[in-house]
């Protein structure tokens, strides 16, 4: 028996076991596919709606495959303040799709998210874990020219 | 099981324990209006229209999940209550887009009646970008119109507590918010059959009967 399956035959079908599930899914493939909802909520006994309420529910789990970049802006209160509003349609502009899309040859996707806990840097946004903060335009070109 | 004594605007209440608030507010005959609750269904205190003031306490409770305590002393008319009740009903109309002012289904919009029945007058709350879905028509046992629903979560747990079917779910987050099926796909005869036991409990009109095409003049 691998060291998988005793683990995953200790904390048996609880609930509790969803987010750690989709969390590993995120992991290993990028994104939650719909065969692996349907078998998280076969093997948990949970309706594949909760299964796919709970994924859409955090930023940090997405249902489609992701671009090289995921650029995630806040859009929480501290950041609107600052102007947040004008950085998502900033960056919108510099690489041509809207947040929720992935461009065409899989570079960039474009995410908004909940606060990511940078408020004193305000306006800030992640471009996958790297966290950049008091964005302007002109940093914003700068930033993503960089990723390469 | 024992006995517990509380205060209900002056009245006090001899119930069993267990007994929630809102169920010992009803037998001295104090009715507190609720919307989300209902007597068939494990309370979820989702929309808070049933909040009530426990001295001593440092916010509103939900009278309808709350189990009342010995020595409570509870007031639900309170002024800090009537300003939360109406602004939770503004806020829930002002996220309700459904057309219940002028559309037949007025008579069955439980979320109007209450904004009534509360006087809450002009508007204060408008969104900017109102909630809108498609109508889902193409079921026969069930129409959806998620435009008009609240999020009250009450047709999820009757399709779960009383159906035994578990359909619905809630999926994306704030504003975004929606009751949904499976990966937010419609409504199929597939996956919903012939019950119809979530329209029955939905608030709104955004769960309806379906119209007949015999029934279509």
């Amino acid at each position: 028996m691998n060291t998988i399956q005793t683990q995953d035959s200790l904390t048996g079908r609880e609930r509790e076991n969803l987010l750690r599930k989709l969390k590993q899914a995120q992991h290993d493939f990028g994104y939650v596919s719909k065969d692996m909802m349907t078998e998280t909520a076969q093997s948990l006994g949970l309706s594949i709606g909760e299964v796919y309420g709970i994924t859409t529910f955090y930023s940090f789990l997405s249902v489609r495959p992701l671009g090289k970049f995921v650029i995630r802006i806040c859009k929480s209160i501290p950041c609107y303040m600052q102007n947040a509003e004008m950085i998502i349609a900033c960056v919108a502009d510099e690489i041509g799709i809207k947040p929720g899309e992935t461009t065409g040859d899989g570079k960039f996707s474009f995410e908004l998210t909940n606060c990511i806990g940078a408020c004193d840097i305000a306006p800030a946004m992640l471009i996958n874990h790297q966290v950049y903060g008091q964005l302007t335009p002109g940093k914003i070109a700068e930033i993503l020219r960089g990723c390469e | 099981m024992g006995k517990i004594t509380a205060t209900i605007n002056g009245t006090e209440a001899h119930v069993d324990e267990g007994t929630t608030i809102l169920e010992a507010a009803r037998t001295v005959g104090i009715e507190i209006p609720t919307l989300c609750h209902s007597p068939d269904l494990i309370p979820t205190g989702n929309c808070r229209v049933c909040v009530v003031e426990v001295e001593g306490t440092r916010t509103l409770v939900g009278s309808c999940h709350t189990p009342i305590a010995n020595g409570m002393v509870i007031h639900t008319r309170s002024p800090r209550v009537l300003t939360a009740r109406k602004a939770t009903v503004e806020l829930l109309m002002a996220g309700h887009t459904g057309e219940c002012v002028t559309d037949e289904h007025t008579s069955e919009c439980d979320l109007r009646k209450l904004a009534d029945e509360l006087e809450g007058g002009a508007p204060r709350f408008l969104m900017r970008k109102p909630r809108w879905y498609p109508i889902e028509a193409f079921n026969p046992y069930v129409r959806r119109d998620m435009s008009q629903c609240v999020l009250c979560r009450k047709c999820i747990s009757a399709c779960r507590e009383i159906a035994k079917k578990n359909v619905y779910g809630i999926a994306y987050r704030g504003f975004a918010a929606k009751v949904i099926v499976d990966f937010d796909d419609p409504l199929t005869t597939e996956i919903c059959r012939d019950c119809g036991i979530c329209i029955d409990y939905c608030p709104t009109g955004a769960l309806s009967k379906p119209t007949k095409k015999s029934e279509v003049k």
